[in-house]
């Protein structure tokens, strides 16, 4: 008890007030505890966080709020911290709230499809929690099996099946936020749609938690279709590739997913935890999947390859079952990662484009590769127009670094003059 | 009076005085503003702004009656002319549009290339795509397609004091920065008045089908067991839709709930899921199914009820009111019920609809000024009851006084005041249009 004391002692007074709030043993203040938390899942930058705090309700998130606002001390909160921006990285000495612990279901109503969950709840296992009743919630971003869904609120994370079922916030029906007061706000009440007022909840959505901090959402869920069908299309040329993404969208058919690699983000995908065996030798390939109701899919497929002839395909292998198409996801999904086989570090960057633009935008980012001499690896939802260049380098070569964030922001640059 | 630096705003051809300014759905000006341009707003409105004028913004005037405590403002903006498709990306799926453009010239002019915009509200031919997305307006088919916050991408908005802003892009996903978009969806023109939209588009359906369902009186049960399973199958209704007996008879002729199903798809899918209802129909209702022209022919005739701020009638024993509700989806029937009874002791007429897949439900009410009063306020007591609201989407303005067309100012009321004077400072856009007098 005595050796105790001693210890808090020694503690700023900020740290001991956290932890008269949360307990003493939710407080991470030393400097080998905290160098995890110096970042999220973009590495590029980091900082060292005044503290990491670990809530577990409402009112601890708002007690924290309250104490570290009349402190002047500034707070990021933070969920799985798989986000690729930054969101989570303490540049200037940040306490970190993080919401980890809040990762409890409160409520699901099927016939009303809805689920309450808290921040902390993670992305696929509420899909998982409600699969074997037919349901689904629909944004799958690539982090699905570790992010939370209060990140995803805070990112408006989008996904591969994005491009038919939208994104996070066309999936929020409530909210439950703190605010920088230390103030309880509930928008949405019970999930009913169209409140009066302004759509604070599409504000809130993708602010990055600058509004306030979510400690509860209600969230639409979704019933599986009836079926669905995966299909892969090699192309020898990436244009010829991008026309069909194009041409796919023109003949009036909306994939439930539409996503492209070029050969740089196959050589990585091949040479990592989950290789399908893609031919090396091919400039990209689309991976598109329909859904829907059973007897129309087959001609969706049938519609989706006669395009890819026309665009000159080398090769389309349609999934023959399940474990084929998991497989095929899992290549896809792990695509970021898997730079790591090819690359000591890499750089992630995220726009968004016209997709009728896709060929003149990868050749600009073809030139830019060059131009850095960096590689640049492409793994997009192309059926969105939305990119994501992986600028590989070396952080241990000196310089190498700086011309890849140079060479990224050249990227979005290029992006930003066409949207 | 016409003010006398006026001539410098606007060419005088789009300056008049109104002769309106009694209307007795208000929401009128005392001159009339016709903007061309996008730099014509932002002229009227630089011009309020600097003299503290208030303005009000008008186009197809379909929903003159939805909001506003004042009669009338200083200006009546009017995009009504302000018109027409900038660009149509067909490969991107994406649309441009001038706000004073209508739904039905919209949708004419997609059809061409074999494409639309997934807003199915009442009165296309007179609904203006500026004035649907301001007072965030939907039809049944949202059930599958989504509501204009699912469907706006980009915007470009004149703020009341003149300045315009651009808010998302042309392109499908938003990443960057707070998704602004939103605030001005459903705003009622209290944060800024909109210029153009651009807007997600879909490839026009292959195929479409309509199942009606009638089910007999008192059958509450069966409507919500079948609507419960068919929302549990794997089916993919376009629409589940529940019509009050009074508009199922106007509609079909026949006294009696409808349910409403509509499916868009290719020709198979669409057949297979008739298909399904047919299978798994419950005891003794009737079941009638249209296709394509049929069906097409059925929904155009269903976009026109209720009021349209042309059609209220000078008999003040006929006053004319329009209701939006939300709840949760499975208390639509409820809520219809409900209104229905309610209007019966009211001695009013009612039609309605309410969609069991979203939970937004629609009522027209005919009758005494008094009687509406008393209802609106007994049926927004038992909606509450379920966390659900009621909104006056169509009121004379003198009942608007009297009752309070948005409900009670919600917990947050705080924030959303702080947004308005973020934008509009001054007050001086649609004054009182919105929630809690904003």
């Amino acid at each position: 008890m005595f050796g105790k004391k001693r210890k808090l002692q020694g503690l700023d007074a900020i740290t001991r007030k956290l932890m008269a709030i949360v307990g003493e043993n939710e407080v991470l203040y030393k400097k080998e505890d905290l160098i995890s938390y110096e970042c999220d899942g973009y590495t590029m930058y980091k900082g060292m966080p005044r503290a990491v705090v670990f809530v577990k309700d409402t009112q601890q998130v708002s007690q924290v709020v309250q104490c570290l606002n009349k402190e002047e001390i500034p707070y990021i909160a933070r969920g799985a911290g798989t986000g690729l921006s930054g969101g989570a990285t303490p540049l200037g000495g940040e306490v970190l709230i993080s919401l980890v612990k809040m990762k409890r279901m409160l409520h699901l109503d099927l016939e009303n499809r809805k689920a309450v969950v808290e921040p902390g709840y993670i992305n696929l296992k509420l899909t998982q929690s409600i699969s074997d009743k037919g349901y689904y919630y629909a944004p799958d971003p690539s982090s699905q099996y570790a992010c939370t869904i209060g990140g995803n609120v805070a990112e408006n994370s989008g996904g591969a099946h994005c491009l038919k079922y939208g994104v996070t916030t066309n999936h929020i029906l409530g909210l439950e936020i703190v605010l920088p007061s230390g103030e309880i706000v509930e928008i949405g009440e019970e999930g009913v749609p169209d409140q009066p007022g302004y759509d604070l909840l599409g504000l809130l959505t993708g602010s990055e938690g600058t509004l306030g901090i979510v400690t509860k959402v209600t969230v639409k869920v979704l019933k599986n279709p009836e079926a669905k069908k995966t299909a892969l299309a090699y192309f020898d040329d990436i244009d010829d590739a991008s026309q069909a993404v194009s041409d796919i969208i023109a003949a009036g058919i909306i994939p439930a997913a539409l996503e492209m690699m070029d050969e740089i983000a196959i050589e990585g995908v091949e040479s990592a935890a989950y290789p399908v065996g893609h031919p090396r030798d091919i400039a990209s390939f689309l991976l598109i999947e329909v859904d829907g109701i059973a007897v129309g899919i087959d001609d969706q497929i049938e519609e989706i390859l006669t395009v890819c002839k026309q665009n000159n395909v080398r090769e389309v292998k349609v999934a023959k079952d399940e474990a084929e198409r998991s497989l095929w996801w899992a290549n896809r999904k792990m695509g970021f990662g898997a730079m790591g086989a090819i690359s000591p570090d890499y750089l992630v960057q995220d726009g968004v484009i016209p997709r009728t633009r896709l060929p003149e935008v990868l050749a600009k980012i073809t030139q830019i590769s060059r131009k850095y001499d960096l590689r640049i690896a492409n793994i997009f939802h192309a059926g969105d127009g939305n990119l994501h260049p992986l600028i590989l380098f070396d952080a241990s070569v000196p310089g190498e670094s700086e011309r890849a964030s140079r060479a990224g922001s050249e990227c979005l640059k290029e992006k930003r003059g066409r949207d | 009076m016409i003010y006398s630096d006026t001539e410098s705003i606007l060419p005088e051809e789009q300056v008049k005085v109104n002769n309106e300014r009694e209307h007795l759905l208000g929401n009128s000006g005392v001159q009339i503003m016709e903007a061309y341009s996008e730099a014509d707003i932002s002229k009227v409105l630089t011009f309020a702004y600097e003299h503290e004028k208030t303005v009000n913004v008008i186009s197809g005037g379909t929903k003159r009656g939805f909001g506003g405590e004042s009669e009338s403002a200083d200006i009546l903006l009017s995009l009504a002319n302000y018109k027409g498709i900038v660009e149509h990306s067909v490969g991107d799926l994406t649309m441009t549009v001038r706000p004073g453009t209508t739904l039905k010239e919209i949708t004419d002019e997609l059809a061409k290339k074999g494409q639309f915009v997934a807003l199915d509200t009442a009165w296309p031919e007179m609904a203006t795509i500026g004035g649907i997305i301001s007072a965030n307006d939907s039809g049944p088919k949202r059930l599958l397609y989504g509501s204009a916050r699912d469907l706006v991408i980009g915007l470009r908005v004149v703020y009341a004091d003149g300045r315009v802003i651009r808010t998302g892009g042309k392109v499908v996903k938003n990443v960057a920065g707070y998704d602004m978009n939103k605030l001005f969806i459903g705003a009622m023109g209290t944060l800024g008045v909109i210029s153009e939209i651009t807007i997600k588009l879909r490839p026009l359906p292959k195929y479409e089908g309509l199942s009606l369902i009638h089910f007999p009186k008192g059958s509450e049960k069966k409507i919500h067991d079948f609507s419960v399973s068919l929302l549990d199958s794997v089916m993919e209704p376009v629409t589940l839709e529940l019509l009050t007996p009074t508009l199922a008879e106007k509609l079909t002729g026949k006294n009696s709930y409808i349910l409403g199903i509509a499916f868009e798809d290719r020709e198979k899918a669409v057949l297979e899921q008739v298909k399904w209802i047919s299978e798994n129909l419950p005891e003794s209702v009737g079941h009638t199914v249209m296709y394509q022209e049929e069906a097409k022919k059925w929904w155009e005739d269903f976009w026109q009820i209720g009021p349209n701020g042309y059609n209220d009638e000078v008999d003040e024993d006929n006053t004319w009111a329009a209701l939006k509700i939300g709840s949760n989806n499975m208390d639509v029937l409820d809520n219809l019920e409900a209104a229905e009874k309610l209007a019966e002791t009211h001695h009013l007429t009612l039609q309605g609809h309410g969609g069991l897949g979203h939970g937004i439900s629609r009522i027209y009410i005919k009758g005494r000024p008094d009687d509406i009063v008393s209802f609106i306020k007994k049926l927004r007591a038992k909606t509450e009851e379920k966390n659900g609201f009621v909104v006056c989407t169509h009121l004379p303005f003198k009942l608007r006084e009297t009752v309070n067309v948005w409900g009670v100012k919600p917990a947050h009321f705080a924030l959303l005041e702080g947004v308005k004077l973020a934008n509009d400072s001054k007050r001086i856009l649609n004054r009182k249009r919105f929630v809690g007098g904003i």
